[in-house]
């Protein structure tokens, strides 16, 4: 019980966490990863869309107004930390939408993006969730780290499953549309394959979808964002970036730090539902103890300037430099 | 992760000891969680000092500090919740974590979410413990020398400068806060007489970096969590309330000065749920041992070394900080005064009913002489007898007084105790009637396999109406 105790514990405390941090609580990865060759590596039940009809986001007496928030996550190599991210900041993502008020009753999603040109689980996706359930969806996501170097993913196929396997009392009873968060970093394949549709998810089709036809039925129903992690293996790829900006515009979300990602999600629902504006928001995560409101303020920025909810003061006219507008000096 | 199989609970579960520590919260809360399916253990008092012992029926042993009792569920670990109202040691739950690792749990920390609100203790609180206790010689109070008293003490002087677990992510705001703590125990303790280097500046006083890098470790291993987290919790899945510590303890309602610096009773878990928008909503379960036992200085009435040798005690040794375990008689009068300043439970688990198998005369120790004289029967205790000849009453007071709790303390070291044998071969059951408690399980062993669970889960009384069911994730989903 000596004080020189006292270093030491500190010094056990750090190593005991830090030995723990590269560990994961996605039992089902290291329970497939370690008993199975990879090509025998399947997408847990409980994510496995085949045969899916629907994944209901419902009102009930707990939950009078159900609001859905889907988050798919690119689960390939260049991508993996995100899940294991995604798990340590769920608490704070429920906690933030619900502390302010931005949404009362969430109800949340999550899948996992693959590619299904060479991947065994192209596509995982979970259920709308109002509870710890989702943790148990987490747990489950299996984190194949394939991908094919390409710089495509079938973030097509996860679009098209959305679109047309989910109902949601949000929107069929109050027109609201859900939220779909894509975080990615690569382009999607040009259209919906049928052959895939067929094989992943079990519909009956001789049709591809082109991509933009999809994307386009898929905004019918959610606000659609996609976050690109600005220190992921792509970001430097212009064709990638151009393919979302050309496509997603102001919802294409730049992130610096993936550790923010939950305040990121949380803050872009309170704007989409005017439960707050930008300023507000990073308030509020400031005062739930988040440290992350640079970067997603930084994030943000473009999005909320094209909601107009921040007023930017413009310098009078013909005071600026530029010469496109006011007057032209000398 | 939360289990995925078993039926699931269908409301909230308190478990409160009903004496001075040590009756069985650890295996009662193990139990509930091999039962059904809850969505965590949360813990609403007290800290690292809990000391919870859970044996699992194929042998493996953990006790429990900081991680709740339901780590060892068959079927999975059930997660942690450590509420606003708990104290966190990150070492002592690094230490934990190490240990339930060796146990098999996959990913220990992956199960613990932190109230950023929680108070964290540190190595200059227990210091400070310490050093309080050594002044105090013989004197002692017994604590467990872990500083979480010192931890509330010093968080109630300065509301805004005491560390939480929340500031172990700010590493600049904590460095101030921990340079305020060091600084203030100095002041109040540096030239204590206490022969060992102080929480000062000395030698061996502890590394300001190493802890606030070994903070900043646990708040990014760990999820801290905000005020929403709770509630949402309560809503979504029942939960199991894991006291620490015992009723008779209690700051308001104990023996003072014998008492910890921590709600005891179910106070703390109902203000939780009343928070959370859901007064009342829980099931209260009282945990006795056949025996009453107490760890530290303070009045134990019943106390009777002789049962020392009839009852071993396979996890509570002697104490460096507390002292010796001590071992008396089932103390009716004092868990009945702990049932009334709780504020009563619905059902009752009575541990250690194995405990006096074999234990009569005819082991031939000779040193029982209390249970040789009811022909090897355990006793309990009735009524308290005053010098005089008179009935002491133990009745709680609403209001906090410690000056009348003191009065009380010097009241029960003067008196005796009138003993009975306890009158029928169903320990559990007698002990139950006598305290006016349903039975919701007995132990006749260390293992939730020696449980026997009561098929009745009938109302106790002092229940007051009944409250609406706990309310459950409803939407209906196709595959």
């Amino acid at each position: 019980m000596g004080s020189s105790n006292w270093s030491t514990d500190a010094y056990h405390a750090r190593a005991a966490y830090n030995a723990a941090a590269g560990s994961s609580s996605f039992a089902y990865t290291d329970d497939v990863a370690s008993s199975l060759p990879r090509d025998k590596w399947k997408v847990h039940p409980s994510l496995d869309p085949h045969g899916v009809t629907v994944r209901e986001s419902r009102d009930s007496d707990a939950h009078p107004e159900s609001l859905a928030v889907s988050v798919l996550f690119d689960v390939t190599g260049s991508m993996g930390r995100v899940p294991r991210l995604l798990q340590k900041k769920l608490p704070d993502l429920f906690g933030l939408l619900l502390r302010k008020g931005y949404v009362e009753h969430p109800q949340i999603l999550f899948g996992g993006i693959g590619d299904a040109t060479c991947d065994r689980a192209p596509l995982q996706v979970g259920q709308f969730e109002s509870g710890n359930e989702l943790e148990d969806d987490l747990g489950n996501i299996l984190l194949e780290g394939g991908g094919g170097g390409q710089v495509t993913e079938s973030y097509e196929l996860a679009m098209y499953f959305m679109a047309r396997h989910t109902a949601m009392d949000c929107l069929d009873k109050r027109g609201r549309k859900g939220y779909l968060f894509v975080i990615g970093d690569e382009m999607a394949y040009g259209a919906v394959k049928a052959r895939e549709v067929r094989e992943v998810i079990g519909d009956d089709t001789r049709e591809n979808v082109a991509f933009p036809m999809i994307l386009a039925e898929l905004q019918r129903r959610f606000e659609v964002f996609f976050i690109m992690p600005t220190g992921s293996a792509h970001f430097g790829n212009e064709d990638v970036r151009g393919f979302w900006d050309t496509h997603l515009g102001q919802n294409v979300i730049y992130l610096d730090d993936l550790e923010a990602v939950s305040e990121t999600i949380a803050v872009t629902i309170g704007m989409g539902e005017e439960a707050v504006d930008l300023a507000q928001g990073l308030e509020d995560i400031a005062s739930a103890g988040s440290d992350a409101g640079d970067v997603v303020g930084k994030a943000l920025r473009p999005l909320s300037r094209a909601r107009g909810s921040i007023v930017v003061s413009e310098s009078p006219d013909g005071l600026t430099g530029d010469a496109a507008g006011g007057v032209d000096r000398l | 992760m939360s289990r995925t199989s078993g039926p699931r609970a269908d409301e909230h579960a308190i478990v409160v000891d009903l004496g001075f520590g040590d009756a069985g919260k650890g295996v009662t809360v193990d139990l509930l969680c091999a039962r059904r399916r809850y969505g965590a253990v949360v813990r609403a008092n007290g800290g690292a000092q809990a000391a919870h012992n859970v044996v699992t029926p194929d042998g493996r042993h953990h006790t429990f500090s900081q991680f709740g009792s339901g780590t060892l569920a068959p079927g999975g670990p059930v997660p942690t919740h450590l509420s606003r109202l708990a104290v966190v040691d990150p070492f002592a739950l690094a230490a934990e974590a190490r240990h339930l690792a060796e146990l098999g749990i996959a990913d220990p920390f992956a199960l613990v979410t932190v109230d950023r609100r929680a108070l964290i203790s540190t190595p200059w609180h227990q210091a400070a413990n310490r050093a309080r206790e050594r002044a105090r010689g013989s004197d002692r109070h017994g604590s467990c020398g872990m500083g979480v008293g010192e931890t509330m003490a010093y968080a109630l002087a300065h509301p805004g400068d005491a560390p939480t677990a929340g500031d172990c992510a700010h590493p600049a705001r904590l460095r101030r806060k921990l340079r305020l703590l060091a600084d203030h125990l100095r002041d109040r303790l540096g030239d204590h007489p206490s022969g060992e280097a102080g929480p000062d500046g000395t030698a061996g006083s502890p590394d300001l970096e190493e802890c606030v890098s070994a903070y900043a470790a646990f708040a990014q291993r760990v999820r801290l969590v905000d005020e929403a987290h709770l509630p949402h919790l309560l809503a979504s899945a029942p939960v199991v309330f894991e006291g620490a510590q015992g009723v008779l303890l209690d700051e308001w309602h104990g023996f003072h000065p014998y008492t910890t610096w921590s709600t005891t009773t179910t106070a703390n878990p109902l203000a939780l749920l009343a928070e959370a928008g859901r007064p009342g909503q829980a099931r209260r379960i009282g945990v006795v041992r056949t025996y009453t036992t107490r760890h530290g200085a303070g009045p134990l009435v019943t106390e009777d070394p002789a049962l020392g040798s009839l009852l071993p005690e396979p996890h509570n040794g002697t104490h460096p900080w507390q002292g010796p375990f001590r071992i008396g008689h089932l103390d009716l009068v004092a868990h009945r005064y702990a049932l009334a300043a709780t504020g009563g439970v619905d059902s009752l688990v009575v541990t250690h009913t194995d405990a006096f198998a074999g234990a009569g005369p005819a082991d031939g120790s000779g040193t029982a002489d209390a249970v040789e004289a009811t022909d090897g029967r355990p006793l309990w205790c009735t009524a308290y007898a005053n010098p005089d000849g008179t009935a002491l009453h133990l009745v709680p007071e609403a209001s906090p007084d410690l000056e009348r709790q003191e009065r009380l303390t010097r009241a029960l070291l003067r008196v005796r105790p009138v003993l009975a044998a306890i009158p029928d071969d169903d320990l559990g059951g007698a002990i139950g009637r006598a305290l006016g408690l349903p039975l919701e399980a007995e132990f006749g062993g260390p293992t939730r396999a020696d449980a026997r669970v009561s098929g009745s889960r009938g109302r106790g009384p002092g229940r007051g109406p009944r409250r609406g069911r706990v309310t459950r994730r409803a939407p209906t989903r196709p595959n």
